[in-house]
């Protein structure tokens, strides 16, 4: 038990608890307009009058964060491992992927929302969008990564041209996609958020955009305290899996 | 050609960049003969690695004949297993599976394949370290696992390039004559470059000396110590002394040039 009171989480719960009392003092007695800055206690209380809403819309964008992202998932490493060994793919897609990269995702939103409806395959396609490129530079850089003396002895021991991509060439590259992960989460939340604020009938960034409208401040920080709880968790639980991938190819 | 070599090449060439580029090996001729224990010894870049590349069919040379068991060389051989200064062990496999790595890629496990593993671990002096993984084990053991990765392959023909350089001397002594014992028991035929001249004339029946720019091969060394051969006693023979001066006069007078 004692594991539980070591000094570093006992910093971190100190500190933030002299934050959110700081901040509800600030509000108190500043007199600041609840519509402003509501107090953290009004959020809290807010949360939890609106549980079941926050976890209805929380299950939607949950749903379309983690589509997207397992579309990503699947189809980054495809792509990267067309790339890596086909020259004319990596002259021609490689550069249009650079290209669609460079486009500010946010941008693409409403387009996409025209295209694909108000539904959950909009933020579904934001989402991946997000995600995507993340994971392919990652998955690139860590087929790259593969360390070259032992390609020289996978062709010393008359390995298949999949033998090696399967035993050496994606273990290898597992480390690289696996922090390329930790990336990616966070921005396909983003990626699905973003679509709800543009248009959606449901979804945590709808809730957002709807409390925002009727000006209940404390319905809004609460949804957004939901997304970033959201994020955090998906984050969290990356990281927990990424340890089965302990390696470090050198 | 002598019918009975294991490697034969004759006047093999190797240029790296182009028409002028390095001269890597300049008509390099030498045999190796069956179950033949063999040094390659020399200056840093005077080409005993790209030497080795060109017997193990890693890198394509450019004209005279190069054979492996009466085959002329044109890739790598399921004959041959190679063994590199850099441990090839991969660090999501554990010590057995590492082990059974070259079986695995070539398809060759029998059904004998978990007693010759226990045997190999035996052997290797890795006994209960068969589920460790490489980071877990000092540079001597992962060396000695993957020389026991090529030799589970079962080749007729071991190249080693520099494979205890990066050792300290005593764990290189102690693999010096554990690879004696494993050449012994198997009689494979044997390359091993090293920079280490006490070490070729120790494990070897002959020892090539190369020089450098261009690397071409200066001498030919017959080690006539007899076997089985033993740190503390085969060191200390007069003849032992005499190779050495003698290689480090080859190798000093090489340097000065």
């Amino acid at each position: 038990m004692k594991r539980w009171l070591n000094r570093g989480a006992l910093e971190a719960t100190l500190f933030f608890v002299a934050l959110g009392i700081l901040w509800e003092y600030a509000v108190r007695a500043g007199d600041i307009k609840a519509y402003l800055l509501p107090a953290p206690s009004d959020i809290l209380s807010e949360m939890w009058r609106s549980r079941t809403a926050l976890l209805e819309h929380g299950w939607v964008t949950l749903q379309e964060v983690l589509s997207g992202f397992a579309f990503a998932f699947v189809f980054s490493p495809i792509l990267a491992v067309m790339i890596f060994f086909v020259p004319v793919l990596r002259r021609t897609l490689y550069p249009l992927m650079i290209a669609l990269q460079s486009i500010p995702k946010v941008g693409l939103a409403p387009i996409v929302v025209v295209w694909f409806g108000y539904g959950l395959s909009s933020k579904v396609l934001m989402a991946f969008l997000f995600a995507f490129f993340p994971l392919l530079i990652a998955a690139l850089g860590g087929l790259k990564a593969t360390p070259e003396h032992l390609v020289e002895h996978f062709r010393a021991l008359r390995a298949s041209f999949w033998q090696t991509l399967v035993q050496l060439r994606l273990p290898s590259a597992m480390p690289a996609f696996i922090d390329g992960c930790k990336v990616a989460m966070p921005l396909a939340v983003i990626g699905a958020v973003v679509g709800e604020f543009i248009g959606s009938y449901e979804g945590l960034g709808n809730l957002v955009m709807v409390a925002s409208g009727s000006a209940n401040s404390s319905l809004t920080f609460a949804a957004l305290i939901a997304v970033t709880l959201l994020s955090l968790v998906l984050f969290w639980i990356i990281e927990v899996l990424g340890r089965l991938v302990w390696w470090q190819a050198r | 050609m002598n019918g009975s070599a294991a490697i034969s090449l004759a006047g093999v060439t190797k240029r790296f960049g182009g028409d002028d580029g390095v001269l890597a090996l300049d008509r390099v001729s030498m045999d190796v003969a069956d179950a033949e224990f063999v040094s390659v010894i020399g200056p840093s870049g005077c080409g005993k690695s790209t030497l080795l590349r060109v017997i193990a069919g890693l890198i394509p040379y450019d004209s005279g004949d190069a054979n492996l068991l009466d085959r002329p060389i044109d890739g790598p051989s399921s004959a041959v297993g190679v063994v590199f200064q850099k441990a090839n062990l991969l660090p999501w496999r554990t010590v057995e599976r590492n082990l059974r790595l070259a079986v695995d890629i070539r398809g060759t496990a029998g059904a004998d394949l978990d007693a010759r593993l226990a045997g190999m671990l035996g052997m290797l002096g890795l006994k209960g370290f068969a589920s460790r993984y490489p980071h877990e084990l000092s540079g001597g053991m992962q060396q000695r696992v993957a020389i026991g990765q090529a030799l589970m392959a079962n080749p007729r023909v071991l190249l080693m390039d520099e494979p205890f350089g990066a050792l300290d001397a005593l764990t290189r002594d102690r693999l010096n004559v554990e690879l004696l014992h494993v050449w012994q028991a198997a009689r494979k035929t044997v390359v091993l470059v090293t920079h280490s001249i006490p070490e070729a004339i120790f494990l070897s029946d002959r020892v090539i000396v190369m020089s450098a720019r261009p690397g071409k091969i200066v001498e030919e060394l017959k080690i006539d110590l007899p076997r089985p051969r033993d740190p503390s006693t085969t060191r200390t023979l007069p003849q032992f002394g005499e190779y050495v001066v003698h290689l480090f006069d080859l190798m000093g007078v090489n340097a000065s040039e």
